[in-house]
């Protein structure tokens, strides 16, 4: 924070001061509801950034110099949390994913039943996880596409200690028992208004830092990281409309009902896969692997197509959670045509992302940090496929509510979105931090197959629980009857469960071993080896100086 | 030069804005908006009655506690489903549903009619153990349900809420919440009476959790749970109900 | 006024206008020759070597 400037300072210094006051104010009007403990939580919050602020508030005032240079502070900051949530989430899965094997494991505790910690997996994964990744390297993405500093020093603080404020809330409401029950919606109505005025602080610094771009076009990974800023919010607004008890209780009754809930709801569920997991993951995709594997895109046209595929047709797909439901026939059939033409843009996506590599195979041979994005875009692919052949009815017939639909989800979470989180993270870290490049090359390699060997038990172990289960629910005798009851089938499950646990514990590991290997990289004293001209403006520079030779 | 560069970059990134928000709500629209006037198809239910504030308090625990992850309320249209759990579930059953809890993922069998299928004992055991009642199990306990009171004075609010998003809760059952919450869980005492006044002669009354000298958490989820399908008999007497039904090999 | 199936007919027809038009307009702006320029060099932009925004 030490380049904030006097101005800065006190509009931080006065959100923080309001923000310890509604903090108060929740606390003193929940009391015993939970709310009130969430007001407390909030006060200690904002007390926590104020003290921050304050030692350095006295400060001088930062150099103009500033200005020449990308503001990378948020970004550092960013890394941080995107590794602790990482952490934390997987962690929690797996302590999920025990408990249906050992459901002792709970210790008889409320707090940690598995009905209260799978939400915070799920929140802490996806959003804390992965909303901290897409923030932090839409941040560094942004500028340099745009070849422009953040628009300002106060918004982007905000956005990321404002967005981390709404995980913490929601994730520790889900062990308190706060919870709406929308999957991956389940933060209550206080929490969500307090992201809406978060997301549209992001949404004006991002659309502001593109209005001072130096080039005319808006390259493309900006292009996905805009859409998933925007349909994210209109998909949180439109799912989270719901009525409180008062405004001193944190219960809230959704607005929508019965069969028109079922719609909004899968409507958002699938689109925060859409938008929130896939359009910011595949910015991610179009900058770092271009720079990492340095080639340029194989075909950009093509990534422009896949993008207008991916925005049109993600938003039809949702209904596909709901077949054989009480939902009307026609709606389950939209969903599932879409769902299937969906297959083009994004195997378009993953082609164009594996073409780019083609003529670098030996890079990504001995790049561990390559190779993550490269295995990012295998599972990108493979996993699209598999959502677009289990939306198909009579496939659904069978894997709906069973693990498979599961273990396709974790085929996309840590195969893809994980994957490529790493890969761009060790891109990025170095670059940040004008490290020459990680502090260890050989750690990168031992999460990579720590993280490739636990995501394939991890599936594998669902794929086969979820058809057997599905195939032994329908499985009839000769003379007509179902042989197999409920708990028969729940049985066989337990060897899956223990593997399924097993898998998710060594990508737990890759992960930690990968905050270490930040964390030692970070520590490294800076590189004074590079190029000092590195940090000056590129005006003085021919501009395509250094463009790599194109892709055949 | 600067000047007019700079404003029409701006009116660049505007212009893509609008065609995301163009391209990527006309999906939600043509899927969503058709179902406001699905109660033109849907069939009716007229002996369909609103959740007690004793089940509707079950039903908050029930959010709640996360069972949903792993209990599914919806019946498909497939035969082995049907002859599993009982007739498929319609759209008229969830009708006051806020929200829907048609669950994506069953760890556990589907509870769309669990409702009179077991004993309010064999809950009450199985919720505080479930290895006791089904040794093979994975389900976790629920021991202090029983031990914690239900907060009976935020029922009228909840009932209140739940008016305000459509359930048709009359101003006597709002006032009454909390002595009809009382009633239903502790039979025989001069709150019983209005229970059944309110919510129809087929409403269970009885002392849940096997105690009635105060209303716990218990209390209100075995409600809920007893409740779960017998709201309306519709599905039981739906004509329609084999049409749907798909070959079980396709 | 609208009955349930007119509605599910209005916006099914209106959906797939819709779909084909915005394909159509997506089309054009790829393979608009104008563009083609700006596309290329957007494909090269990102590797000119600077850690600075420019002024």
């Amino acid at each position: 924070m030490m380049q904030l400037t006097t101005g800065e300072r006190q509009l931080g210094a006065i959100v923080l001061i309001a923000l310890a006051i509604l903090g108060i104010a929740m606390a003193a009007a929940g009391r015993t509801d939970v709310l009130g403990i969430h007001g407390a939580m909030v006060l200690l919050y904002s007390l926590a950034l104020l003290f921050l602020l304050f030692s350095s508030a006295f400060g001088p005032e930062p150099s103009p110099a500033r200005l020449t240079r990308y503001y990378d502070d948020p970004i550092k900051v960013g890394v941080g949390l995107t590794l602790f949530w990482a952490i934390f989430g997987m962690f929690i899965g797996v302590w999920a994913a025990a408990q249906l094997a050992w459901p002792i494991l709970n210790f008889d505790t409320s707090w940690a039943s598995f009905g209260r910690i799978r939400p915070a997996h799920t929140s802490g994964v996806i959003f804390g996880f992965g909303g901290n990744a897409l923030i932090t390297t839409s941040f560094h993405v942004v500028q340099r596409t745009s070849r422009a500093r953040l628009a300002d020093q106060f918004s982007p603080w905000f956005v990321l200690f404002g967005f981390n404020l709404f995980c913490l809330i929601a994730v520790s409401g889900y062990f308190l028992g706060v919870t709406q029950s929308k999957e991956y919606a389940e933060a209550e109505w206080y929490a969500d208004i307090w992201l809406v005025i978060v997301w549209v602080t992001y949404f004006v610094l991002y659309v502001r830092t593109l209005a001072l771009r130096k080039e005319p076009h808006i390259y493309v990974a900006n292009w996905y990281y805009m859409a998933f800023i925007i349909v994210v919010a209109i998909l949180h607004i439109v799912n989270n409309l719901a009525v409180p008890l008062s405004f001193a209780h944190a219960k809230s009754y959704t607005i929508w009902a019965g069969v028109q809930d079922s719609m909004v709801q899968w409507w958002y569920g699938h689109n925060a896969v859409a938008f929130f997991l896939t359009a910011g993951f595949l910015a991610m995709l179009y900058y770092y692997l271009p720079k990492r594997a340095e080639r340029p895109i194989f075909s950009y046209r093509l990534s422009i197509l896949s993008f207008w595929g991916i925005t049109f047709f993600y938003m039809w797909a949702g209904s596909h959670h709901l077949h054989y439901t009480a939902l009307p026939h026609w709606v389950q059939n939209l969903g599932m045509t879409f769902s299937v033409m969906l297959l083009v843009p994004s195997w378009a996506s993953a082609g164009n992302a594996l073409l780019t590599l083609n003529g670098a195979w030996h890079k990504v041979r001995d790049d561990a940090t390559l190779r993550f994005i490269m295995m990012a875009a295998f599972f990108y692919g493979l996993s699209t496929f598999e959502g677009s052949f289990l939306a198909i009815r009579p496939v659904n017939s069978l894997s709906h509510y069973t693990d498979w639909t599961v273990g396709h989800v974790h085929a996309g979470a840590l195969g893809w979105v994980a994957m490529i989180t790493f890969g761009s993270l060790y891109t990025l870290v170095p670059a940040i931090w004008k490290r020459e490049r990680m502090y260890s090359a050989a750690l990168v390699e031992v999460h990579f197959w720590l993280a490739l060997v636990g995501t394939l038990i991890y599936v594998f172990a669902m794929w086969n629980s979820g058809i057997i289960q599905g195939l032994m629910w329908r499985t009839y005798s000769p003379d007509n009857t179902l042989v197999y009851s409920f708990l028969d089938t729940l049985l066989a499950m337990y060897p899956y469960y223990i593997a399924r646990a097993f898998g998710g514990l060594l990508f737990l590991i890759g992960a930690i071993v990968a905050a270490y290997n930040i964390w030692m990289t970070v520590r490294a004293p800076s590189a004074a080896q590079l190029p000092l001209d590195e940090d000056l403006p590129a005006s003085d520079r021919p501009l395509d100086g250094a463009a790599p030779t194109p892709a055949e | 030069m600067p000047e007019v560069m700079h404003r029409k970059l701006e009116r660049t990134a505007t212009g893509f804005m609008l065609a995301i928000i163009a391209a990527a709500s006309v999906g939600g629209i043509v899927e969503i908006a058709p179902l406001f006037t699905i109660d033109d198809t849907v069939e009716a239910a007229p002996d369909m009655r609103l959740y007690t504030p004793l089940e509707l308090a079950g039903r908050d625990i029930y959010v709640r506690e996360g069972c949903y992850a792993c209990h599914s309320q919806m019946i498909r249209t497939l035969r082995d489903e049907v002859e599993r759990y009982g007739p498929y579930s319609l759209a008229v059953e969830s009708q006051y549903d806020h929200p829907m809890l048609w669950g994506s993922k069953r760890t556990g069998p589907d509870l769309a009619r669990i409702g009179g299928k077991y004993s309010d004992f064999w809950h009450v055991n199985h919720l505080n153990n479930p290895r006791d009642v089904v040794p093979e199990s994975n389900m976790p306990s629920y021991r202090w349900l029983g031990t914690t009171p239900l907060k009976l004075s935020d029922l009228p609010l909840a009932l209140r809420a739940q008016r305000a998003v459509g359930v048709p809760y009359t101003d006597a059952m709002i006032e009454n919440a909390a002595r009809d919450a009382y009633g239903q869980a502790v039979p025989d005492s001069e709150q019983s009476s209005g229970v059944t006044e309110r919510y129809g002669e087929a409403t269970q009354i009885s002392a849940f959790d096997g105690v009635t000298t105060n209303v716990t958490e218990m209390d209100a989820l075995v409600a809920y749970l007893q409740v779960l399908g017998q709201l309306t008999r519709a599905a039981y007497e739906n004509p329609a109900a084999p049409q749907q039904m798909p070959d079980p090999d396709d | 006024m609208f009955t349930h199936e007119t509605l599910v007919e209005g916006s099914k027809m209106w959906g797939l206008f819709y779909l084909v038009g915005f394909s159509i307009c997506v089309l054009i702006y790829t393979f608009l020759p104008a563009n083609r320029e700006r596309f290329e060099r957007a494909e090269r932009e990102i590797f000119d070597k600077d850690d600075g925004p420019w002024t």
